[in-house]
């Protein structure tokens, strides 16, 4: 139980991570995002690159991200995914709720540090 | 609904979804993970590696393939195939190491469902919507009934004149149709055939809704005065005589001398009247005589407008019957009612109280079967509920408890129903096979009913999967430390859930006993019936009807013509005992008429069956005198006024008087085609009585007269013979053929076997149904008390052990563990007792006259029965019992 709590949390984080992406930089491939998050990152973050199609097909099922099949830089046929309307919705109550949380969080470990 | 909600429900959309095109989905994500690891190859390469280092670096940093397909897969769907197939073996290895539980809990269910299932097809077929015209429900017709006379019913033949009357002067119907037999002969090849015919109004089949199957139905313009002669044909005939020959359409036939033209044919379910061909007919006022010179008579069936109820009908109906009793006085009782009845009431009447009967106990059973499938599951429950405890323990999530029980119900649930379909299949056979034909209507074609089939299966299965979920949803949501702690055979193991498992025995044995009384008393009240003496020996005896063609057969000398070489031809069969002429049929008596006895006054009107015979009448169906004696040939070839009564008339009538030599006016024979004039006969001779209403109502008064004084009334042949009557049909055809060849033999049979199908064929049907389902229950509720006490016993191992370690011998545990069964038994059964006496009311029309519901030895015998079976149900688990080693049962931890 506890396992798949974990990772629910970092689910969250990297579907966070994929929207904001996706709204930033307009329609990507899946490569294009993971190179995206890796390119931010500065590589603090190790992520095994399989598990963003994982997020991916989460937020299509939850209609905040469309797909469709086109042609990539290098002509490979790749499938390109968008953000929806209601994904950008969803994306500002994320950023704001993420902001909230990490502002609380850091005040907290502020404090801890502290003492 | 709250964001969480909603987005759980969109992932379950599209995993719903995702159940259409799963495959295609694989194969697209496989190609999208490829292009990735390929994108990172190239892009390794590009700063420098080899190919390997490449690909193997590319891997490590996208991740292990399979396992996001497989979490792909997850996600899309609702279960995995991996895990549903994992469950899947687990319960059929589970169920597989108790066997016997699968067994009974499978063929239970599938008791239950095929059951129900069969008598629901029935009920729906032949009592809910056997008809399958335009508006069923309101069609109705009427009867004039005599309500000095106790039994129900009363006329519903018409005259032309009050056809028309009540079709033109009614305000409640929109439509109005009649009907009236006849009996139909045709010249086929060399012979002549008989078919059973109808006249039919115009509008006949504008009022019933429904379209030829080939050809055309009879139209308005068929009925004009000049118009071509032509007839309709019902389908079953045309593939019994024609073997459904789409030749035959547009052929002309001669119909009782008539050129017709068959103009259509109707589909499979039209059986209006139950007629072989329809011919149409406009009523004439007026127009007196119909078959067999006998007054015509119209069947009338009317549709009720919109929103009239039937007591509206018979209002309106009272008021034109009234005004055409004072034109026909001599038509109307004194005093009448007019009954308004469904059509349906033509043939089920009687017959639906015995379909409800067997439908309400067809319904108890299925009770029984889940009481014994819901008790077995919790049984098992219970005692698994250790191994579930460890599994939680183990780590196994509630969902995946839950699933895993509900795989197990689901497998006993999909086998239950699988057999259930096909007892249902088999047993819809058996029913269809013992069911009295004439009891139902033609209309109803009896078969698998899909709507109700769905239902008892789901009913079935919802029963297995809610007692096998009950227990897992506890045992998911318990203390995990609880059923552990519990050695689960202690002294006060599971009394909690013991009294559930008590209570549904207690019920069990109750509507068991209730189904058992039902078929003790139908079975008694059969044999009653069987027992009652007819009056007449009707084994050894050839019956046939034989309608002579009205146009060279009008007159007594006609008739006469016919029957008297006809007698001496068939006494001359090798075998023929004796033979003799008459215009009725046992069980039944003739035609009924008014009478009058002379030097007697009586206020009130009398009446008394009519029937006419030759002189061998009394002889063939070996009918003992009283008084008197039979005619003589002398008598019957003169036609002398002379008669026969039977002793209901004697005593009705002529109480303490000596009835020999009495002379009685019989009225009704002044209403004939062919009538007798100043119709006075002196009574010669008194006979015993014999069944003239059929088995249930009392008898009538009846008068035979010789056949010989009018050429009207219907004709019957009755042969006695020393072998059995088939063997003589093709010997007495050709007698018949060799004294007319243009008459035909109509319906001809044993008379036994007509008198079998017309009065026991229902009550054997009823009786024999309930009597399976009676012991169906009696099985199914010896299983439930023998599983219950099994398992109560085996719990009990350690207390029993220990009873013994103090000193119990071993008969005081047999008598603890039957006493314990036993209780519930009786108390079951008393409840049980109870339950029939109340429902007795319902049962009462069924049973023959003088059986009470509360039949004292029906009721005794049925519940030693089952207190009986119950005891040797306890005995089994009782006896193991009393083997148990103390030393065992303490150590057996």
């Amino acid at each position: 139980m506890t396992n798949a709590k974990k990772s629910e949390v970092l689910q969250g984080t990297l579907d966070l991570m994929i929207l904001k992406t996706l709204h930033a930089l307009g329609p990507q491939h899946g490569f294009g995002i993971a190179r995206r998050i890796e390119q931010v990152s500065r590589d603090v973050l190790q992520l095994n690159e399989g598990t963003v199609y994982t997020s991916l097909l989460r937020l299509l099922q939850q209609g905040w991200i469309a797909a469709q099949w086109g042609t990539s830089d290098n002509n490979r046929k790749a499938k390109f995914y968008s953000i929806t309307a209601r994904g950008e919705k969803r994306l500002a109550v994320e950023t704001e709720n993420w902001e909230r949380i990490s502002g609380v969080v850091g005040r907290v470990l502020r404090l801890e540090g502290e003492r | 609904m709250d964001n969480q909600r909603i987005s759980q429900l969109r992932a379950f959309t599209a995993r719903v979804l995702g159940l259409f095109r799963s495959r295609k989905r694989d194969s697209e994500f496989d190609e999208e993970m490829q292009t990735h690891l390929q994108l990172l190859v190239d892009r390794f390469v590009a700063q420098g590696m080899s190919r390997e280092d490449a690909a193997a670096a590319a891997r490590r940093q996208f991740g292990n393939t399979t396992l996001l397909q497989e979490d792909r897969r997850e996600l899309w769907t609702l279960v995995s195939v991996e895990d549903l197939g994992r469950d899947l073996r687990y319960a059929l290895r589970s169920l597989g190491r108790s066997r016997a539980f699968a067994a009974v809990a499978i063929a239970t269910l599938g008791l239950g469902i095929g059951a129900s299932t069969a008598i629901f097809s029935v009920i729906d077929n032949v009592l809910l919507e056997p008809f399958p015209y335009k508006d069923p429900g309101r069609m109705v017709f009427l009867q004039i009934h005599d309500t000095a006379r106790g039994q129900e019913g009363g006329r519903q033949g018409y005259t032309s004149n009050e056809l028309l009357e009540f079709a033109e002067q009614n305000h409640v119907f929109d439509g109005v149709i009649a009907a009236s037999d006849d009996l139909v002969l045709y010249k086929q090849g060399e012979g002549v055939e008989l078919l059973y015919g109808a006249h039919v109004t115009p509008g006949t089949f504008e009022f019933f809704g429904m379209p030829a199957l080939y050809g055309r139905v009879l139209q308005a313009p068929d009925y004009q005065p000049g118009a071509p002669p032509v007839f309709v044909m019902r389908h079953k005939t045309w593939m019994e005589r024609f073997n459904g020959d789409p030749g035959v359409l547009n052929k002309t036939f001669v119909l009782n001398g008539t050129a017709r033209t068959l103009i259509g044919i109707m589909p499979p379910r039209f059986g209006w009247y139950e007629a072989d061909v329809l011919i149409p007919e406009t009523p004439i006022r007026g127009a007196a005589t119909g078959y067999a010179g006998l007054p015509s008579r119209w069947f009338l069936l009317g549709r009720l407008k919109p929103g009239v109820s039937k007591a509206q009908a018979a209002a309106d109906a009272t008021v034109i019957a009234n005004h055409l009793a004072k034109i026909n006085p001599q038509d109307y009782p004194a005093h009448f009612q007019v009954l308004v009845k469904r059509l349906g009431d033509t043939v089920v009447g009687r017959f639906e109280s015995t379909l409800y009967t067997i439908l309400a106990a067809v319904g108890l059973l299925l009770l029984i079967g889940c009481g014994n499938v819901a008790n077995l599951m919790l049984a098992r429950a219970t005692s698994r509920e250790k191994e579930f405890a460890l599994r939680a323990v183990l780590g196994a999530g509630r969902t995946r408890l839950v699933r895993l029980l509900l795989v197990e119900s689901l497998v006993l649930a999909i086998g239950g129903a699988a057999l259930g379909v096909l007892i249902a299949w088999g047993g819809l056979k058996l029913i269809v096979a013992a069911m009295p034909l004439n009891l139902i209507p033609a209309e109803s074609v009896i078969e698998l009913n899909a709507p109700v089939m769905v239902f008892t299966l789901v009913v079935a299965v919802l029963t297995a999967l809610i007692f096998g979920l009950a227990p897992a949803l506890r045992a998911a949501r318990r203390d995990l430390n609880d059923p552990l702690r519990d050695s689960g055979k202690g002294v006060i193991g599971g009394f909690r859930t013991g009294r559930m498992r008590d209570t549904v025995v207690v019920m069990e044995v109750a509507v068991s006993l209730t189904l058992l009384i039902g078929a003790g008393l139908l079975m008694r009240s059969f044999v009653a019936l069987r027992e009652v003496h007819l009056g007449l020996q009707a084994d050894h005896v050839l019956q046939t009807q034989l309608p002579l063609p009205e146009d060279r057969y009008k007159t007594a000398a006609q008739v006469r013509g016919f029957f008297h070489p006809l007698l001496a031809r068939v006494k001359a069969i090798p075998g023929v005992v004796d033979a003799t002429e008459s215009s009725a049929l046992p069980p039944y008596g003739g035609m009924d008429s008014k009478m009058e006895i002379s030097g007697k006054s009586h206020a009130e009107e009398w009446h008394a069956l009519l029937q006419n015979i030759s002189e061998g009448y009394f002889r063939v169906l070996r009918i003992p005198f009283k008084m008197g004696r039979a005619f003589s040939e002398a008598e019957v070839n003169d036609a002398r006024r002379v008669a026969v009564v039977n002793e209901t008339f004697a005593s009705t009538f002529l109480r303490g008087e000596d009835p020999m030599g009495r002379r009685i006016k019989l009225a009704g024979l002044e209403t004939l085609a062919d009538p007798v004039r100043e119709p006075w006969f002196e009574i010669v001779g008194v006979v015993a009585d014999v069944t003239n209403q059929g088995l249930q109502a009392p008898i009538e008064p009846e008068v035979w007269v010789p056949y010989t004084v009018t050429g009207s009334g219907a004709q019957v042949l009755l042969v006695r013979s020393q072998q059995t009557p088939a063997a003589l049909m093709n010997d007495v055809r050709q007698a018949v053929w060799a004294t007319d060849a243009g008459v035909a033999l109509a319906f001809p049979s044993a008379l036994e076997d007509r008198i079998s199908q017309l009065l026991y064929a229902g009550p054997r049907f009823a009786f024999l149904l309930m009597t399976i389902f009676g012991c169906l229950g009696l099985v199914l509720v010896t299983v439930g008390v023998y599983s219950v006490l099994a398992y109560a016993t085996a719990r009990k191992t350690h207390e029993i052990g220990i009873r013994m370690a103090l000193g119990a011998e071993r008969t005081d545990v047999l008598r603890f563990v039957i006493r314990t069964g036993l209780r519930l038994v009786t108390a079951g059964a008393a409840i049980g007792l109870i339950v029939s006496l109340l429902l007795g009311r319902v049962i009462e029309a069924e049973l023959w006259r003088g059986l009470k519901p509360y039949d004292p030895a029906t009721l005794a015998g049925t519940t030693l029965l089952l207190v009986g079976t119950g005891a040797l149900a306890c005995w089994i688990p009782a006896r193991r019992a009393a083997r148990v080693d103390p030393m065992v049962a303490l150590r057996y931890e």
